[in-house]
């Protein structure tokens, strides 16, 4: 399999559990997954079937307590703490549903600080945060504390930050939970841009209104995947 | 090292954005520091002091003195020393460079025109300023035909000075003592107070010959005498040989105790160290406790701190940071406010200690050294007690950090 149509994400047989009350609950029961490069996918599913477990693992903030995972051709269930970090840090972008901006640093700041953990040397993350920041309409919000921002605002820095070391792949959260309809449908177009601009993009969502514009739903129930 | 250099700056950006914590930890560590910082500048004022005083003393000196503290106390005579006994003392050291016998004559007036002091009379031999490195500010030293012609000469310290001239230029003008007129030739620099607390600059220089024969009518007896080595580092063997040459010489039986005292470079040190020995150890104690106390504040601190930020650990987590990323980050954050704490600690005990100069004799130095040791100080505190709540921040968990 070459670069361009090896899997983004390949989930085989993964399973997690955790440790409720002195008993192993296990949360995902056999996950099998496969998004592609490029695809734009949407996980749907009750409260509590483990959507947010299964996107912890997908990007790297957990691991997978059975099964394999495969991110982009490399096995993750092997790697230490401090290489998953570099991945998160490399390959992934993070977007939540509650923002989780730093509330003492600007929102430039805010912006710019997966870029200070990145490895690599060269780094013209200033410039390319000033783009971002005019790319979801945020050119003159940059020297304020988020606080000051509405949520939509927030939202958008967060997709900026998720952006700034350009991450192959774009996670999100329920990234639109906390907003109203309009901002969540700017923020959606934001999704739309970003998966046109070949990123992989993978959304949790309740709405199906959201849902609509991923090139394809998965569904979650009971820690299986529906068919 | 550029990723170090930015976490720094997170570092500072939280220094800056949590103000309440960073003032809490800076005052107490800042407080204990100043504590140290005039215990360090006190301990090196007191080995300062000890350096000067050997080094006026003479560190290659031994001084004999007549009398033994036992004989004096039972009243004894204190005449124990000849001049024959320096004469032997010259002779049998052959590697010493300098005897010389000095007579002291305590209470005796002094007086120029209506003024009258009771002062010091020194017999001293040639050379009593550069002997001593006491410098004559003004005039001369005592010279050798000084003391070969018995002059009726003197150089005079600073207290006698002003009590008995003013403001007058005493060089040259003759003063009354026991009916005998002497010339004043230099005048001594000022010296203050002996750590005993005697006051060094009331007192008159004259040959030792002047002294005997014409003040106090004394051929043999001396009060005490000087030796000087050329071999410094000989010293504490030489102090043992002249107690046992002095003791031969004055037939003094085995249970018989000296009848002399020998005073060393060592004694004068270890004087000067029991004096502010136990100043130092109070001081020390002080300090230790208050930067103890002051680390279990940053500690505190840090803990809350750590649980108000579990969040922005787990989002700085998430977008790449490692664990040791997050344990640099907090401990850089304590390390700063502790080196502030410090520079805020040295600059208090500056202040302090000036303070304690006006209400107490106390001998404080700065040198480098007191900084060097607050800051140093003040980085183990930051690292000792900032340790642990980093490494709880590291060890978050980012998935429960970020749900929080
Ligand atoms: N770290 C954890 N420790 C213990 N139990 C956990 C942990 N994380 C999740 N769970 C449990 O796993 C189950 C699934 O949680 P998860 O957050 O993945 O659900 P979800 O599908 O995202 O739900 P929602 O739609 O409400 O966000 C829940 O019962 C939750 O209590
Ligand atoms: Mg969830």
């Amino acid at each position: 399999m070459d670069e361009t149509t090896q899997p983004m994400v390949l989930m085989d047989q993964v399973t997690k559990s955790f440790r409720i009350a002195d008993q192993d609950v296990a949360i995902l029961k056999g996950i099998d997954l496969n998004v592609r490069r490029g695809e734009f996918v949407a996980v749907m599913g009750p409260s509590g079937s483990g959507k947010t477990t299964l996107m912890n693992l997908i990007g790297c903030l957990d691991v997978p307590t059975g099964g394999r995972y495969i991110l982009a051709g490399r096995d993750v269930t092997k790697l230490t703490d401090d290489e998953l970090s570099v991945i998160r840090n490399e390959h992934i972008g993070f977007v939540f549903q509650n923002f989780c901006l730093i509330p003492y640093a600007t929102v430039y700041e805010n912006v710019l600080l997966p870029s200070l953990y990145t490895m690599k040397s060269k780094n013209d993350a200033a410039g390319r945060a000033v783009d971002l920041l005019r790319m979801v309409g945020l050119e003159h919000r940059t020297r304020s504390k988020p606080a000051l921002l509405s949520g939509g605002e927030q939202q958008r820095a967060g997709i900026a930050r998720a952006l700034i070391n350009s991450p192959e792949l774009l996670l999100a959260d329920e990234p639109t939970g906390q907003l109203d309809s309009r901002t969540a449908e700017d923020i959606m177009k934001l999704f739309v841009r970003m998966n046109a601009d070949h990123k992989t993009v993978i959304i949790i969502t309740h709405d199906p209104n959201i849902a609509g514009y991923a090139s394809r739903i998965v569904r979650i129930k009971d820690g299986l995947m529906e068919t | 090292m550029m990723r170090l250099i930015r976490i720094l700056a997170q570092a500072l950006m939280a220094v800056r954005a949590f103000k309440v914590r960073t003032f809490f930890c800076l005052v107490s560590v800042a407080l204990g520091i100043s504590a140290i910082t005039v215990i360090v500048a006190t301990t090196e004022g007191a080995f300062h002091e000890a350096y000067l005083m050997v080094e006026r003393f003479g560190p290659d000196s031994l001084m004999v003195i007549a009398g033994s503290d036992e004989a004096r106390a039972v009243g004894q005579r204190t005449k124990t020393i000849t001049l024959a006994d320096v004469e032997a003392a010259r002779q049998a050291f052959t590697s010493a460079y300098m005897t010389a016998p000095l007579m002291a004559v305590e209470g005796t007036t002094a007086s120029y025109k209506n003024n009258k002091y009771q002062t010091l009379i020194i017999g001293s031999t040639s050379d009593y300023s550069s002997a001593w490195n006491w410098p004559v500010i003004e005039g001369y030293d005592l010279a050798e035909i000084d003391v070969l012609g018995l002059k009726n000469v003197g150089i005079i310290g600073q207290d006698l000075l002003r009590e008995l001239f003013g403001t007058e230029n005493p060089v040259g003008k003759f003063v009354m003592v026991k009916q005998v007129l002497v010339q004043i030739i230099g005048v001594l620099s000022e010296r203050g107070m002996s750590p005993t607390g005697v006051n060094l600059d009331n007192r008159l220089i004259m040959p030792v010959s002047t002294v005997m024969r014409k003040i106090i009518n004394e051929t043999r007896y001396v009060t005490l005498f000087r030796i000087r080595f050329l071999d410094q580092e000989n010293l504490g063997h030489y102090e043992n040989e002249m107690k046992l040459f002095l003791r031969q010489r004055h037939a003094l039986a085995d249970d018989q105790p000296n009848d002399f005292r020998i005073i060393s470079p060592m004694e004068i040190i270890k004087f000067l160290v029991a004096l502010t020995g136990s100043l130092i150890v109070f001081l020390g104690l002080a300090g230790v406790i208050c930067l103890i106390g002051a680390g279990f504040v940053l500690a505190n601190l840090f803990l809350l701190s750590v649980k108000e930020r579990t969040r922005e650990i787990g989002i700085r987590r998430s977008v790449g940071a490692k664990k040791g990323d997050i344990l640099f980050q907090f401990l850089a954050e304590a390390v700063m406010i502790t080196t502030a704490g410090g520079v805020v600690g040295f600059l208090l005990g500056l202040v302090s200690s000036k303070l304690l100069t006006m209400v107490a004799e106390f001998p404080i130095y700065f040198s480098w050294k007191s900084a060097v040791v607050g800051l140093l100080l003040s980085w183990s505190i930051g690292i000792g007690f900032g340790l642990q709540p980093a490494s709880r921040a590291a060890n978050l968990e980012p998935i429960k950090a970020i749900r929080e």
